[in-house]
């Protein structure tokens, strides 16, 4: 059966989303894999977020609830072995609960450790990101923090990079 | 709008979502659309076996010579009833988005009190 994008969401928030217009990317950049899933360098990149409270600041959540059409477009770094202690959350547009209970179903570094062990990907890269996910405004995201992340991944040698937007 | 972003930069991207809709709309490189809440793009916590079905799935299509724009799904069954886990990922306290147009309406309800 096709997923139902709509199945969880209150109904005003799914009609904001039916009818909310966004230019599609044209072209659809591409990039194809360069090599087998068992040489590939793998980095995380979740929006959920997340921050290492021992490493980084929270995303601005107080500028946020003075001005609510403006979310913090920085990011943050998590190393690959970081642990739930460790983590908090300033996304307000989510219970973020769950995540601080298991970090790995937004950014699995445990379970790409584990693949890498079982030798199904190459490796995970010592460091992987967290952006926040409420952007009303995507040009700084566009324009300086996803091409300085990517740079960050270019310069670990990642070749792929799984995201989870939330 | 990352994926974009770290494709031009020479990076595969596969992207995890609920909102499979939104990744078409957008135009993303590659897009697995899974049926779960919001904020549990790989899963439900403490569950490996889920989020290493997601995972797979996700790994899987990084392979795929069909893109750019292609799309798949994984299947998984969600361990709580729709209208719990429909409440359950909404923040406690609304967001300041969500309370700013409550305002806005409320200020518009009573102003058409007004003038009736």
């Amino acid at each position: 059966m096709p997923v139902d994008s709509f199945k969880y969401l209150p109904r005003s928030i799914a009609a904001y989303f039916q009818t909310l217009r966004v230019d599609r990317a044209d072209p659809i950049a591409w990039t194809p894999l360069s090599k087998p899933l068992d040489e590939c360098r793998f980095g995380l990149v979740t929006t959920a977020g997340i921050y290492d409270m021992e490493r980084d600041p929270p995303f601005d959540a107080d500028r946020e609830k003075r001005q609510p059409l403006w979310g913090d477009p920085t990011y943050r770094r998590l190393g690959r072995g970081v642990v739930e202690g460790q983590i908090a959350a300033s996304h307000l547009h989510i219970n973020n609960r769950d995540i601080l209970a298991d970090v790995n179903i937004v950014l699995p570094v445990d379970r790409f450790a584990e693949l890498e062990g079982q030798g199904v990907i190459g490796s995970l890269a010592a460091e992987n990101y967290s952006f926040m996910g409420y952007q009303p405004n995507t040009i700084e995201w566009r324009e300086r923090y996803g091409p300085e992340v990517a740079g960050l991944l270019k310069d670990e040698a990642v070749d792929a990079v799984l995201l989870t937007p939330v | 709008m990352l994926a974009q972003t770290f494709e031009e930069a020479g990076l595969s991207t596969v992207l995890v979502t609920m909102m499979p809709f939104w990744a078409e709309k957008i135009g993303a490189p590659r897009t697995l659309g899974v049926e779960v809440p919001f904020g549990h793009p790989l899963g439900m916590p403490g569950d490996r076996e889920m989020q290493m079905k997601i995972i797979g799935a996700a790994l899987s299509l990084l392979g795929e010579t069909r893109g750019p724009g292609v799309m798949s799904e994984v299947e998984v069954e969600w361990p709580q009833p729709s209208d719990e886990a429909r409440k359950d990922w909404q923040p406690l306290e609304a967001s300041p988005i969500i309370k700013m147009m409550r305002d806005q309406a409320q200020a518009r309800a009573q102003e058409r009190r007004q003038e009736t």
